[in-house]
């Protein structure tokens, strides 16, 4: 249901992922955090559309088993758009601007001027360059950045040879590589537009004749060890070596290079030309594909009805930006997919976004207190349960009511009146425990109180009060300790570490948060920093989060019942319980069909 | 037109399904059933399904259906597939049902509860793969500890709360007998142990080692 954002982050590396939904594929990049390479979005572009297009036959015709028997021999492929990838990048790559480089040449400017010997191959390099610039000019639907790059390369290559029959310049320049052979050798490019601006108004155009060396330096692509990488490395060297004779081998290669980067433009603007053809077309017949089917959806058929659904949402008191990432995921979902026959884009949308929300409330993980009570039964060692959530909304109440299902089920409770700041706290549990051992009194159960309370007045650390409760549990033989806390806003940082205190020290098997039906877009702040606090301040390895929300005052909406998704959204945590009033037996588990029911009720 | 919709009635329940928890070995199975080969697989995500002939070619065909294991998706496949089912394949993972034992029997519970199985009454086999390796337990002691496990679930599911509708969540729908310890034999289904290994005891190049599942495949064509 998180379709919207498509990248994901795990320990050192980053998954993109792009979904075809006409043939239901999944495409997965994964690379490292720490790189950030540019490519990645147009790859994985690439490849969806060069997968699609091979294997196309096999998707349609021959369905599943033509998916387990097809051999998909995509790898070379693949590694062919990958290098692909890589160069256009290169050209691309805008970046820092080295003002160092500038200011040192700026120094050499008036040298340089001097020089008028390399005029003549200048003349001859620059004709070449002038043809490859020409030919990035027709290329009107590049980016212009590409193509100024482009031409500013060729030029750039030109003036630098100049400045190779100078031996200060030479020296310099070797420097220059041996410090800035591996710092972002893409960041030399900015330079060049730059310097290219201004060659009107200074002869600083020489300087980009240094920098110029550094782009052709492409060392960083030297983890992937490709084919471009071969004649830069061997560049290196021989600057290093200061071998003059050998600079205009590089300006050659510069060049080759820069008219591959030439056509390569061109390939990539043609499958997109055609696909835009497609569309005009496309459009013409959509009415009449509508209603007969094998319709795919697109962006903008769904954008109307999503925005209809997303302030349906609002209206239940969804939380805004909840309601913004559902759409959006429904709409990646989608997006693309052929519709059956005699469906609208309305009811397509809206089954998507059902099945989502009925996703979002299913619990991931056993939603079953009685068998883990049973489990804790059995190690002979107390099942902690903690309460906490902010003022007002239910916790002591709910917890009444809990533990008289507890009781009701046979296991005896010990509630630790851990709330030493709110006034008649302590009494208010105490009169719970005095009623429930009235409606349970200890001779149905074979002489033993089934509720006790467990309390130190006023004033005290709740955490000390929390340990010495489940180690009297422990002695005494109780089932299930139920720990009530103080209501707390989240914004208030002494309390939250308190209560992150109190959760880290005793490890419950069970935390609560108690939010109420009646709670808005505020859902998400509370849960966001109530998880925030309790994750910071632990010690151990894996904190203990929030395990479960008890949605209390269900009985006060009607049908507005949007503060479910809110919050099992924001944790992915199972809605455990939910309150339906006042009285001890108002105690109900969710039904996810129910709530999605009424939530997508006009 | 009533025979035709008896027609269909039947043809309708014609599906087999390959239920389980994650990297049971349902993907695998299947590949295996339909293909012989071994196919590296990954978590599924969606649903497979394909046509399965019987070797003796007799009775028919039945569609085998993959479900995904994935608790967020189990149940959604679940409902879209549990009307046409006309038998129930839970794939159990051998090797490491002592640590999973709850959620196994979680998931066998919601589905043996579900109205839509218990009106049907599909056959049911409880396969327990990943018999290569060495750890795997026996068919007979899952056996007993899902009956164990099942019957604990009968006592907490009906004691949980009520559901906000009122529809009681394992309440109408009691597995077994009441009073006596939960037994498979006291279901309206057939329900029958076998084990398999969809890896095979020679590794990937080898066959699988199938033979109980595939006769039972046979039988209830």
């Amino acid at each position: 249901e998180r379709g919207g954002n498509n990248s994901f982050t795990h320990e050192a590396l980053t998954l993109k992922y792009k979904l075809d939904n006409q043939f239901e594929l999944v495409f997965v990049v994964g690379f490292q955090k720490i790189l950030t390479l540019t490519y990645v979005d147009k790859l994985i572009d690439d490849v969806h559309k060069e997968f699609r297009d091979k294997y196309r036959n096999e998707f349609q015709q021959k369905g599943t088993l033509g998916l387990l028997n097809g051999t998909f021999d995509f790898k070379d492929d693949f590694m062919r758009l990958l290098r692909d990838a890589e160069e256009s990048s290169k050209v691309r790559a805008p970046t820092v601007m080295k003002t160092f480089e500038q200011s040192l040449k700026s120094q050499k400017t008036v040298k340089c001027m001097i020089e008028t010997r390399g005029e003549k191959p200048k003349e001859k390099v620059k004709n070449k360059k002038n043809k490859g610039s020409k030919k990035e000019g027709t290329e009107a639907v590049a980016a212009p950045g590409k193509a100024s790059a482009g031409d500013k390369q060729p030029s750039a290559a030109g003036d630098r040879e100049e400045l190779t029959k100078d031996e200060i310049l030479q020296k310099n320049r070797e420097e220059f590589f041996k410090r800035h052979m591996k710092a972002g050798e893409k960041s030399s490019k900015s330079p060049k537009p730059e310097a290219q601006k201004e060659k009107g108004k200074k002869p600083r155009v020489w300087d980009l004749g240094n920098s110029n060396a550094k782009v052709l330096d492409y060392s960083n692509s030297a983890t992937n060890g490709s084919a471009e990488a071969c004649p830069v490395e061997e560049f290196d060297p021989d600057v290093a070596l200061g071998d003059r004779n050998r600079e205009p081998g590089r300006l050659y290669d510069l060049e080759y290079e820069s008219d591959d980067e030439a056509e390569e433009e061109k390939v990539i603007q043609n499958p997109s030309k055609p696909s835009v053809k497609k569309g005009g077309l496309g459009g013409m017949f959509g009415m009449l594909k509508g209603l007969v089917g094998s319709k795919s959806l697109t962006r903008e058929d769904m954008d109307p009805v999503l925005e209809k659904m997303k302030d349906h949402l609002i209206a239940k008191n969804v939380a805004a930006e909840i309601a913004v990432q559902l759409c959006e995921s429904v709409a990646k979902k989608l997006e693309g997919k052929v519709m059956g026959t005699f469906t609208t884009v309305t009811s397509t949308v809206k089954q998507a976004l059902q099945e989502a929300l009925v996703q979002i409330l299913q619990p991931q993980r056993r939603v079953d207190v009685l068998r883990d009570v049973m489990d804790a039964q059995r190690h002979r060692r107390p099942y902690v349960v903690t309460f906490c959530g902010v003022n007002g909304v239910g916790k002591s109440t709910n917890l009444a009511k809990i533990s008289f299902w507890l009781i009701e089920n046979g296991f005896s409770v010990l509630i630790a009146a851990c709330d030493t700041f709110r006034a008649g706290a302590v009494e208010q549990l105490r009169t719970h425990t005095r009623r429930l051992n009235a409606l349970h009194p200890p001779e149905n159960h074979g002489g033993r109180t089934m509720v006790q309370l467990y309390e130190k007045g006023y004033g005290k650390d709740a955490a000390g009060i929390a340990m010495e409760a489940i180690s009297y549990a422990r002695n005494q033989g109780f089932d299930v300790v139920l720990v009530d806390t103080a209501g707390r806003m989240q914004d208030n940082a002494p309390l939250m570490t308190a209560l992150a205190k109190l959760i880290a020290v005793n490890a419950p098997d069970l935390v609560l948060f108690v939010g109420e039906a009646l709670v808005g877009n505020e859902a998400v702040d509370q849960l966001v920093k109530f998880n925030k606090a309790l994750a910071d301040h632990s010690m151990a390895q894996t904190p203990r989060l929030i395990d479960g929300i008890v949605l209390t005052k269900f009985d006060t909406i009607d049908d507005k019942v949007g503060a479910a998704i809110s919050m099992t959204y924001i944790t992915s945590k199972p809605i455990v319980f939910v309150g339906t009033g006042q009285t001890y037996c108002d105690l109900r588990s969710l039904n996810a069909k129910a709530v999605v029911a009424a939530l997508m009720k006009a | 037109v009533i025979w035709r919709f008896v027609q269909g009635r039947r043809s309708s329940r014609k599906a087999v399904l390959l239920l389980g928890l994650c990297d049971a070995g349902k993907t695998l199975l299947f590949a295996r059933l339909l293909t012989g080969k071994y196919r590296d697989t990954q978590t599924s995500i969606t649903d497979s399904s394909a046509v399965y002939r019987v070797s003796n070619d007799k009775s028919g065909n039945m569609t085998l259906i993959d479900l995904p294991g994935h608790e967020s998706l189990r149940l959604q496949f679940l409902e879209r597939f549990k009307a046409a089912a006309r038998a129930i394949v839970f794939v159990v993972d051998s090797v490491a049902f002592q640590r999973e034992v709850k959620d196994v029997a979680e998931f066998l519970y919601q589905v043996l509860v579900d109205s839509t199985v218990l009106k049907n009454a599909p056959a049911l086999l409880i396969a327990c793969n990943k018999q290569d390796v060495t750890m795997a337990k026996s068919a007979k002691l899952i056996q007993q500890q899902l009956e164990k496990e099942l019957n604990t679930l009968r006592v907490t599911h009906s004691a949980a709360p009520t559901s906000l509708d009122g529809s009681a969540t394992g309440g109408p729908a009691h597995l077994g007998k009441k009073g006596k310890d939960f037994d498979f034999s006291q279901l309206p289904m057939k329900v029958e142990f076998v084990e398999c290994s969809a890896r095979g005891s020679k590794g990937e190049e080898g066959d699988a080692d199938l033979e109980g599942l595939k006769k039972w495949l046979a039988k209830i064509a």
